[in-house]
């Protein structure tokens, strides 16, 4: 019988001198899958294989590699395992664990390793086992424990998460190793040149059995086979002949015995060549015909990984084309996937879309689930976009994240929204261009564009959305269109404050800015008047020059010291005298105990936010308003506030200049008049609500982004009146099913309201 | 050439951090520092910490990255690796890469972790003693001409019959992460270098002087010149427009304070810790030739080289 896995072929290489490298890139270049090396540390005249495998890793691209198989006794598991997962992230999720009892004991002792019967070597690889799984299992919480015959854990550490799922296969000929294998492992290793006839079907059945006894589907292990041969004209045994002997020799192995790899162990450059040439793929025919149906070409979900799925996901009813890079709640990717920047998140399956097609696809496909949540996710830092939920459906564009120059004479660039603003930033650069974004490089192009984009180049350049030419976006009914001036632009007018309630954005046109290298300023201030420092934080920082845009952050004083406050500037000058200039002002506000001015790229500030996935935990806490002016009232409100022990973040961004010259009806982001975004974070709602709401009278709107309180209410901050009659209007027309709710949900306008 | 300098040319090289998210990026380092012109470029080794890399793995694939630099552990966790495996191991990544290993090793010192790894718990005496054994293990795999098997029959490390070789193509260093007499004196008689961390030495710089002694102590004890032994330095500090403090200043007074160091009190390698690349490439460009300069000036003023380098 055939167990339903891909096949796949790969070279066994000799580990020796130079030419085990040449081999390995080899076998690349002929497209074998997996190139696989013997691991035998007492033997001088081979390399470490540990070593040559990693060498082998940094000197290829895309071929897997993969012990045949590793001396276990030699090699300590914890260790082992937490190696496996170097080699895989270094490798970028090309490294496969193929594991081995041991066989030769007096050359193990020799090397100073422990003798073992048979039998116990069988019970220490089942211990290694569990020991790898166990810290590769780096979703577990608790640190492993682990008290065996052979090895013993006191509370290891897990992790790290390797890239990819790594599978663990064991080289096995005998029954009580089939038998470990049957329970425990992910594939079987043999060498045909070992059998006796009848044996690999013999083998098949126990590890069924065993498989089956253990609640597994035997089809989970993968079933390999290490063969040799040699090329000849005429056929004089089993792969002794021309390539069709070997296509004639192999079919029945994978037909009925189910061999989902064969492994050609040779070391001669024109025999692998000609099997990946002239066997590989008319084997590969061979099969397609002779099987019922052809073999399936995306990742297998085993029984453990099934049993994580969620309620009421169709998890079988995927698209094809999503299915590959889908990512579910066994799956390894999850823990990768699952949570924002803020936000822990627990969804039922996050779809990954590659294009605009499946964009529309995975929205046919959440639309098919109306009663889960659904979230739209770029670069995952929405605060107030309910980008990942518990249960529901994520679309994640995190692969749509090209950055195409357009047309360089009007500086017109393509963007996908899923890129970051650090690489927006990075790819402008070399054009001597920028595009103001926020504060974080981090943060992803889809939210932060359709929202507005209160940045560090906002009051000389305006607002991210102010250079947004065009859009193409996959709307409710699945349809794709295109909104600019001219084209849907009544929809263009929308999506550019509030473009989470129309649709998914698929690709941004902006013209970007000239801008050359900038100064960039990180002052640290003692700010132990707090109230007189905020105002007189507003008055330098709203009557300085355009160029110059500057925010400041400020947290709860610490027992025993003063307020203190950091300002983050950037003055659009690459001029040190101009940028020293424009920041004197600020620099006699209050006593600094820290400064810290470059001359630098807008790429290299936007480039201080690191590559790491996403790990937030809990719901972000945060409010979000308006404000013309830093008021003395406002201010001594704010010190109040900061005193409270409520709050431990609080910023205020300068907005104006160049955002304020843009008509408010232009853009649904209405707010151009106000002076000042303000922010706080808290971690008690009640108490930060509390103390919010009675601040209400200073402020003027707010700005979405950076709101998480979900009461109607707010809604009407967001949108003046006029904005928002028109935007239930555009709703009722676009997503009159409020499909797209998961970020300031504006009811759709329903024909017997009143607008 | 001053009492303390033992005259070896100069070795510049990063310690880098071998964190595994972002995947890269102590790769991506060493390649900075192998394209700065380093010598060296070296990981910490803590296998039971998931958040780095385990060493080497590292060293073996950001060798395999590289084309010039050397590569080592800063140090290796004896405990958690098998000696004569490392050896081979050793010896291999040395052969593939073309003689660009060297093998800083340590004696183990968070117990709590490596027992809860699996692996032995050591006294702090005991593990001195099976570094001892361990080096003799990794010299005698390493010593393919020599006639017989392997037979060192340690208290620690018992290695029975075990086939020599391969024989690395250069000398691989060992060098010795340590502070306490015991482990100076193991240094003095077995090892090719002392690889202390600055950031340890509670009287600073200073502390080096009575610290050499030992060493040099136990070599001269063990027929050894103390010139075989090269002191190298694990370094940290910052780059600022003017002077504020030792190795925080500019570079030319980064030259000044390395000049020092190797001329007072012998030390010829500085690992510089850092995970940035504008940082790696100024000590490159600037502070490596700088220093280099400074010490050839005193020492041709002061006396001949006479002594090879480790
Ligand atoms: C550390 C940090 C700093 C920030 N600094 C600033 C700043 O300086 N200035 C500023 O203006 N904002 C700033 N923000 C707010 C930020 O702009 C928003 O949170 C934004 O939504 C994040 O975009 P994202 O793509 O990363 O988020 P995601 O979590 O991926 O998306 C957030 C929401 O945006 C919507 N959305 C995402 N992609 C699309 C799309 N392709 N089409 C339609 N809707 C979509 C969805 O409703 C989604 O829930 C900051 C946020 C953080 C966490």
């Amino acid at each position: 019988m055939n167990y339903g896995h891909p096949l796949e072929f790969g070279t066994f290489v000799t580990p020796t001198g130079e030419d085990a490298v040449a081999l390995a890139r080899r076998s690349e270049e002929l497209g074998y899958d997996l190139v696989t090396f013997q691991d035998h540390p007492y033997q001088p005249a081979f390399h470490d294989t540990w070593t040559l495998m990693s060498w082998v890793a940094g000197q290829t691209e895309r071929i897997h590699i993969a012990a045949n198989v590793l001396n276990v006794p030699l090699r300590q598991p914890a260790v082992l395992a937490r190696a496996a997962a170097s080699l895989d992230l270094l490798s970028g999720g090309r490294f496969d664990l193929a594991l081995g009892a041991g066989a030769f004991w007096d050359a193990i002792e020799a090397m100073g390793g422990r003798r073992l019967e048979p039998g116990e070597a069988v019970d220490a690889l089942s211990e290694a086992i569990d020991i790898i799984r166990g810290l590769l299992d780096a979703g577990e919480p608790d640190p492993l424990r682990f008290d065996g015959e052979h090895h013993k854990l006191d509370g290891a550490e897990r992790g790290p998460l390797p890239r990819h799922h790594i599978p663990i296969w064991l080289g096995a000929h005998k029954r009580r190793m089939l038998r470990l294998l049957g329970r425990k492992a992910d594939g079987w290793m043999v060498t045909a040149g070992y059998l006796k006839p009848g044996e690999f079907r013999a083998g098949n059945k126990i590890i069924d059995e065993a498989a089956t006894e253990a609640g597994r589907d035997p089809a989970e292990i993968r079933r390999m086979l290490n063969i040799g041969g040699t090329f000849t004209d005429q056929r004089q045994g089993f792969l002794q002949g021309p390539p069709e002997a070997w296509v004639d020799d192999l079919l029945p192995l994978v037909v009925e015995d189910g061999v989902g790899t064969f492994i050609l162990m040779s070391d001669d450059a024109a025999t692998l060549e000609r099997f990946a040439r002239d066997v590989a793929p008319a084997l590969r025919a061979a099969v397609d015909r002779a099987l019922p149906a052809p073999l399936p070409t995306g990742s297998f979900r085993s029984a453990a990984v099934r049993a994580k799925r969620r309620d009421g996901v169709d998890y079988d009813g995927v698209p094809r084309s999503l299915a590959e890079l889908a990512v579910e709640p066994g799956d390894i990717d999850f823990s990768r996937v699952r949570s924002n920047y803020l936000r822990g998140g627990n969804p039922g399956i996050v779809l990954r879309p590659r294009s605009t097609a499946e964009v529309a696809e995975a929205l046919a496909f959440a639309r098919r689930h109306p009663d889960l949540p659904m979230g739209v996710r770029s670069g995952g830092h929405g605060v107030s976009g309910r980008s990942t939920n518990d249960g529901g459906i994520v679309i994640d564009l995190g692969f749509l994240d090209g950055v195409e120059v357009l047309d360089e004479a009007t500086r017109r660039v393509r963007i996908g929204p899923g890129a970051r603003w650090k690489q927006v930033a990075a790819a402008l650069e070399p054009y001597g261009w920028a595009l103001s974004s926020g504060d974080y490089g981090g943060v992803g192009v889809g939210g932060l564009a359709t929202a507005g984009g209160i940045g560090f180049l906002g009051r000389k350049h305006g607002l991210t959305i102010d250079h947004l030419r065009a859009v193409e976006m996959v709307l409710a009914d699945g349809s794709t269109v295109r909104a600019s001036g001219t084209e849907n632009a009544d929809l263009f007018w929308a999506v550019r404050g509030a473009g989470a309630n129309f649709g998914i954005v698929t690709s941004f046109e902006f013209e970007v800015d000239e801008v050359g290298e900038v100064g960039w300023a990180q002052l640290g201030f003692v700010a132990s008047d707090t109230s007189g420092f905020l105002r007189r934080f507003g008055e330098v920082a709203s009557s300085a020059p355009r160029d110059t845009t500057a925010f400041l952050v400020m947290g709860p004083p610490r027992r025993g010291q003063p307020a203190v406050a950091q300002l983050y500037g950037m003055v659009d000058s690459g001029d040190p005298d101009t940028v020293i200039a424009q920041l004197q002002p600020f620099a006699r506000m209050a006593p600094m105990f820290q400064q810290q001015v470059v001359i630098a790229p807008y790429a290299a500030v936007m480039g201080m936010a690191p590559d790491a996935e996403h790990q937030g935990r809990g719901e972000p806490i945060s409010r979000s308003a308006f404000i013309r002016e830093i008021t003395p009232e406002f201010a001594d409100a704010a010190e109040r506030l900061l005193h409270s022990g409520v709050v431990f973040f609080f910023q205020l961004r300068t907005v104006g200049g160049a955002v304020a010259d843009v008509d408010p009806d232009a853009t649904a982001y209405a707010h151009r008049d106000a002076g000042f975004s303000v922010v706080a974070m808290g971690v008690d709602r009640e108490r930060l609500d509390r103390l919010w709401d009675g601040l209400s009278e200073h402020f003027d709107g707010l700005y979405l982004s950076f709101e998480t309180d979900q009461r109607p209410e707010r809604v009407a901050d967001a949108f003046p009146p006029r904005t928002l009659g028109r935007l239930r209007e555009l709703k009722g027309r676009y997503d009159p099913d409020n499909v797209f709710r998961d970020n300031f949900n504006i009811r759709p306008l329903t024909g017997g309201e009143e607008s | 050439m001053t009492d303390t300098d033992y005259g070896h040319d100069l070795l510049f090289g990063t310690f880098v951090t071998p964190v595994n998210q972002p995947a890269t990026q102590a790769v991506d380092l060493a390649v900075v520092s192998d394209r700065a012109g380093l010598d060296l470029v070296t990981f910490q080794d803590h296998p039971y910490q998931p958040r780095f890399h385990d060493t080497w793995t590292l060293m073996s694939y950001a060798a395999s990255r590289t084309s010039q630099i050397h590569v080592s552990g800063n140090v290796l966790n004896l405990p958690l690796r098998q000696p004569a495996v490392l050896a081979r191991s050793a010896a291999s990544l040395d052969v593939l890469s073309g003689g660009r290993l060297e093998l800083g090793i340590g004696a183990g010192g968070f117990w709590d972790a490596i027992a809860a790894m699996g692996g032995r718990r050591l006294s702090p005496g005991q593990a001195v003693e099976a570094l001892e054994e361990a080096i003799t293990v990794i010299r005698e795999v390493w010593a393919a001409d020599r006639p017989g098997p392997v037979r060192v029959d340690g208290k620690y490390y018992r290695v029975h019959g075990a086939k020599r070789g391969p024989k690395p193509p250069h000398d691989i260093g060992i060098w010795v992460g340590a502070y306490k007499p015991r482990m100076l004196r193991l240094i003095g008689r077995v090892a090719d270098g002392w690889l202390p961390s600055l950031a340890y030495l509670p009287g600073g710089p200073a502390d080096l002087a009575e610290l050499n002694r030992h060493i040099d102590g136990a070599a001269a004890g063990a027929g050894r010149d103390p010139a075989q032994v090269r002191r190298l330095l694990n370094v940290g500090g910052q780059f600022a427009p003017t002077g504020r403090a030792f190795l925080d200043g500019p570079a030319e007074q980064w030259a000044e304070d390395l000049a020092g160091l190797t001329l007072e009190y012998g030390i010829s390698g500085f690992v510089l810790a850092t995970d940035d690349p504008y940082t790696i490439e100024l000590f490159a460009a600037e502070v490596a030739p700088a220093t280099r300069e400074l010490v050839a000036a005193e020492r041709g003023a002061t006396a001949p080289v006479g002594v090879r380098p480790a």
